[in-house]
């Protein structure tokens, strides 16, 4: 092999490596999870040894459970995905391309959004939810995450990228703002909803705190805090390989999602850069 | 005429499902979920460590309660936060695990009910609450919770290690008397056997560092807390508490930059004499110490935090039923939450098998306790054991400010009078404000 033939081979080898070290502590993860607890709370290091077991992953799933929150997930991160495609676009069409009186504060303001973390506002979103008597309601846990300025400020960039031309021609031939829109740019931000989607979904299936305290009834609960609630005290110590179990337990759906969406995320991210 | 046969059909239909007739408990609790292994299990004897025994004890109160159906909700430890927003919703549960350090938080906002009349209709009496339970539970004269145990930090000690270092007598191990006494017995301890006298917690977690010299401050017959709302940290027994666990650390006489699963790994590897960890673990080293050829097959032992100082007493605290004020509760509601009380009351001897000390006197007396393993070793501590000052709030995240400056002290990051200032100050500032 010449030395301009490894030097072509070098970059290759690079992304292995770095493919090696980030696949490195998810499976780590993997092979704890499939230790006793007992075994792992005397010697950590008892994962090089043969002795395996699925017991960790018949104590999740034999929590009945378990099932219902998967459901609720589904439901929450679903339910959240489509709010914001929905109202990301019909709020990034309206910046990029109706023209209203204050669209330029307006669009400022929902920026600024971007900028308010979550911990600021929560206790009062928390007591607002009490008040209307809606918390251990699908509808507490999807409605704070529809409010997603990044969404309304991708779409928006993207509806901006599209050339006016489309449209104009549309609107001559007669057809209505939102024709222009459903039928003419909404096929065309295809990438941009993908992207969009998918964050919102993993975004959604990660949620941990809001659930926690919104959710307090344990037939409301999502996977992330569900399966939380079945931790003992010192899980890290008592009950290793079953909280690695959980790691697995509950990533394993996103694995799914990334598996089945990985061109259109592909597809997604490289045309969002080339732009 | 179609639509009303079909809302009759439904109706119908809705007529049919199975209604639950009975009275329900809603209840929050920790201690983890462990429903593959003991969701159908009613016999005690058959559960083991806390999540076991506790799922156990509330199957077997509905297996004898058929009137009574509990709901659980179980949630992450501690579950404060779910607590409170459960509570700032006005939907709070019927029953909650608490622990007895974090009653006045939720006690000084009225969110509590006072338990005393309604204990007493089912036949339990604060006096049948050891010393350490009841001062858990009562506050301004009032009983807060029903106390299921106390706990508080041992000392584990490895007996083969010990034998080894000349430091155990008629089979139980030679505890020190002063710091003085700690230091040499620590110091020929590593001189025979080549290890650290302790294996300590010291890496992300500070409730060690906090506890022990809570400990030591009491057993100087000092309070840290005059009252439940001042903190006084600038005294001479603040000062000789942390002055000891910085001698031994100075010495190298204990494991450095262990967390809480390194050091029990490696206690239970033989890494060290003894850990300091608390009551839920004698089980988990007792099994260890019979398997064959473990590290710790030479011995285990286990003992209450030795009397360093003047005083005997070790800090404590404790896990107890609370019950959140909601009045919208009905009476039925109440008189069912009250009979779920008294079961874990009258089965305080089962839950004591976790390692946690009973908390009623009928049961530390009796040979049936007393037999189980390392118990009879432990039994003063229902005597000896110690909250903080009742009425004092913000424990939990006081005890985190206690517990970094402490080790900021121990490890020489900084100068004791520094640490035990800089400590002062930061939990007055909490205090002040309440």
């Amino acid at each position: 092999m010449s030395a301009r033939q490894a030097l072509a081979k070098l970059p290759v080898a690079l992304v292995a490596l770095g493919a090696a070290l980030m696949a490195a502590p998810l499976l780590w993860v993997v092979a704890l999870s499939l230790k006793s607890n007992e075994a792992l709370m005397a010697d950590p290091n008892a994962v090089f040894d043969r002795h395996f077991t699925l017991a960790n992953y018949r104590a999740i799933v034999g929590d009945g459970q378990v099932f219902g929150w998967i459901l609720n997930s589904l439901i929450v991160s679903l339910g959240m995905t489509a709010g914001v495609l929905v109202l990301s676009s019909l709020a990034g069409y309206g910046f990029a391309r109706l023209k209203f009186p204050g669209r330029n504060a307006l669009f400022v303001v929902v920026l600024l959004g971007l900028a308010v973390p979550e911990q600021a506002v929560i206790i009062g979103r928390h007591q607002m939810f009490a008040w209307a008597a809606l918390h251990n309601t699908y509808f507490a846990l999807i409605m704070p995450g529809m409010a997603a300025p990044f969404g309304v400020f991708l779409m928006t960039q993207f509806f901006r990228a599209i050339p006016a031309d489309l449209d104009e021609a549309a609107l001559l031939d007669g057809a209505s703002h939102f024709t222009v829109f459903w039928r003419v740019l909404l096929p065309l931000t295809i990438p941009a909803q993908a992207t969009l989607g998918i964050f919102t979904f993993l975004s959604g299936w990660n949620e941990y705190w809001w659930p926690l305290i919104s959710a307090t009834r344990k037939d409301m609960f999502t996977l992330t805090v569900g399966i939380a609630s079945q931790q003992m005290n010192f899980a890290q110590t008592e009950g290793l390989g079953f909280l690695m179990a959980q790691a697995v337990f509950a990533g394993l759906p996103i694995l799914v999602v990334y598996l089945f969406f990985q061109k259109y995320i592909v597809q997604a991210v490289a045309g969002a850069a080339g732009r | 005429m179609k639509r009303r046969v079909w809302f009759a059909l439904l109706f119908l239909l809705s007529s049919c499902a199975p209604h639950d007739q009975r009275t329900a408990v809603v209840i929050q609790r920790f201690f983890g979920a462990c429903e593959a292994d003991y969701g159908q299990q009613t016999d005690l004897a058959k559960a083991d460590g806390e999540c076991g025994i506790m799922t156990t004890m509330i199957n077997r109160f509905e297996a004898e309660n058929p009137d009574v159906r509990v709901s659980q909700n179980i949630v992450f430890w501690p579950g404060y936060d779910q607590l409170t927003a459960a509570l700032s919703s006005n939907n709070p549960p019927d029953l909650v695990t608490m622990h007895g350090s974090v009653i006045a938080d939720y006690q000084a906002r009225g969110l509590l009910d006072p338990l005393d009349a309604g204990l007493a209709a089912q036949g339990i009496q604060p006096s049948d609450f050891t010393a350490a339970a009841r001062r858990a539970v009562t506050l301004g004269g009032w009983t807060w919770g029903l106390p299921i145990d106390s706990w508080t930090t041992l000392w584990h000690v490895n007996l083969g290690l010990f034998r080894k270092a000349g430091l155990v007598r008629d089979g139980h191990p030679i505890m020190p008397h002063s710091p003085a006494e700690l230091l040499a017995q620590a110091r020929q301890f590593k001189a025979r056997t080549g290890k650290p006298y302790f294996v300590q917690i010291s890496a992300n977690e500070y409730a060690s560092f906090a506890r022990n010299f809570y400990t030591l401050i009491l057993q100087q017959g000092s309070q840290p807390f005059a009252s439940p709302t001042r903190a006084n940290f600038n005294t001479p027994q603040a000062a000789a508490a942390l002055q000891v666990f910085r001698d031994i650390f100075t010495a190298d006489l204990t494991t450095k930059n262990e967390d809480y699963s390194a050091a029990i790994a490696g206690f239970m590897a033989g890494e060290g004499g003894v850990v300091l960890v608390g009551t839920w673990m004698v089980s988990d080293f007792d099994a260890a110490a019979a398997k064959p050829g473990s590290a710790l097959s030479g011995g285990y032992a286990v003992v209450p935090f030795p009397q360093l100082f003047a005083r005997n007493v070790s800090w404590a605290d404790g896990h107890n039923w609370v019950m959140p004020a909601n009045p919208a509760r009905t009476a039925k509601q109440r008189n069912a939450a009250y009979r779920f009380l008294r079961f874990f009351a009258a089965h305080d001897y089962d839950w004591s098998r976790t390692g946690h000390l009973p908390a009623m006197r009928s049961v530390i007396q009796t040979p049936q306790w007393q037999s189980l393993p390392h118990r009879a070793e432990l039994a003063s501590l229902a005597v000896t054991g110690t909250p903080l000052p009742k009425g004092l709030r913000r424990q939990f995240p006081i005890e985190t400010i206690v517990g970094q400056e402490a080790a900021a002290a121990i490890s020489g990051a900084k100068p004791i009078s520094q640490a035990l200032a800089d400590m002062d100050r930061r939990v007055n500032a909490i205090l002040n404000n309440l």
